[in-house]
């Protein structure tokens, strides 16, 4: 009897993101924007691991405004909550009035905890993905992949102007690592048993 | 409305990520994940500094100052998930998240009740002095944290007349 051998592969990307497989970010010119220094030293370092060197590390929205409206860049991973200027605002600005190519840059977003009043922004901020916390390194991978093979048109609709929202799945598939949808399953699941465990009571 | 569709070309980085050299994705996660273990102890310090501003967040004196200091507590909340979720300290995200949730659902015309966040913070606390291994005490802080968060979360049915 052979010995089965199956590669691992990592969920959400399936065969473009075997262990095996190469990829190189060494010349990605990248931003990362975070109001936390420490938030922003973790995203580096993590991208470091990737082969990317971070070319921009901005504090503020307002400083990467500045470098933005001038300096091609291929990648940005911005927080989304930031004070005065947030992540949602800056990536709005950044598709309504830079020229490109920057305003069709590859932008994820982090999210440490999702607003309820932010999800409308979010989704129509134009950003290519909302990652939310827990972070991991192999999340923040899968998302710069598939940003990196996103071949999504831009759309141009009313206030709207980014990635094509009515596609439908095809973000990363795999595993649910999305903490307010995990959050939100559970809930829906809790409720789901309270009101069974209420008609079970009722029928005896 | 008018839609204009914009067809884009191969993004710089959609070339790049597949030319010659580079690493292997099992080589890139592990060095991130090396690089991001070597920020433990800095993260630890981040967590503690952040329980220790959502204690000291004052309980809002009127309904004018509760939005900024729901704010305020609302950030700290979130800079612990900040620091901790890369550490997969799981129950000290679900336990910030929770106040988290708790605070965006504030009511803005009457008084929040702040032991809410009181609790939040002792138990953030607890959970930082409680070793990893005492998972069930651990279980425990988050099981009364998540009562909490039941009883101020959900909306109750309306009473029906009788």
């Amino acid at each position: 009897m052979g010995v089965q051998f199956r590669e691992r592969t990592l969920s959400g990307v399936g065969e473009a993101l075997r262990e095996s497989s190469v990829i190189n970010l060494t010349g990605a010119v990248t931003m990362v924007i975070d109001d936390s220094p420490f938030g922003l030293d973790l995203t580096c370092s993590a991208l470091r691991g990737f082969g990317i060197r971070v070319r921009y590390s901005c504090h503020s929205a307002a400083a990467a405004m500045e470098i933005l409206a001038d300096q091609p860049i291929d990648l940005i991973v911005v927080d989304c909550e930031m004070p005065t200027v947030d992540g949602y605002e800056l990536v709005r600005w950044l598709r309504r009035s830079v020229k490109p190519p920057n305003a069709m840059t590859p932008v994820i977003m982090t999210a440490a905890h999702m607003r309820r009043s932010k999800m409308l922004e979010a989704r129509d901020c134009g950003a290519n993905f909302v990652v939310t916390k827990p972070f991991s390194a192999t999340t923040l991978l899968e998302r710069i992949v598939w940003v990196a093979r996103d071949t999504r048109p831009f759309l141009e609709v009313g206030d709207y102007f980014g990635p094509d929202r009515r596609v439908r799945d095809t973000g990363p598939k795999g595993e649910e690592r999305r903490a307010a949808a995990i959050r939100q399953a559970a809930f829906v699941a809790e409720q789901a048993r309270a009101a069974a465990a209420e008609a079970a009571e009722e029928l005896q | 409305m008018s839609v204009i569709t914009h067809a884009r070309g191969k993004s710089r980085l959609a070339a790049m990520i597949d030319s010659a050299g580079g690493v292997s994705v099992g080589v890139a996660l592990a060095q991130a994940r090396e690089n991001i273990e070597a920020m433990r102890a800095q993260a630890m310090a981040v967590v503690d500094a952040q329980i220790v501003l959502l204690e000291a967040v004052p309980k809002p004196a009127s309904i004018e100052e509760q939005p900024g200091r729901i704010g305020e507590a609302y950030r700290a909340a979130n800079g612990v998930i900040d620091a901790a979720s890369p550490f997969e300290l799981l129950d000290l995200c679900r336990a910030a998240a929770g106040l988290c949730d708790i605070l965006d659902n504030a009511p803005s015309d009457r008084p929040f009740d702040w032991r809410i966040v009181t609790v939040h913070a002792r138990a953030l606390k607890l959970l930082q002095t409680l070793p990893l291994e005492q998972a069930d005490s651990r279980a425990a802080v988050l099981d009364s944290l998540r009562e909490v968060v039941e009883r101020k979360s959900i909306p109750k049915p309306p009473v029906p007349d009788r």
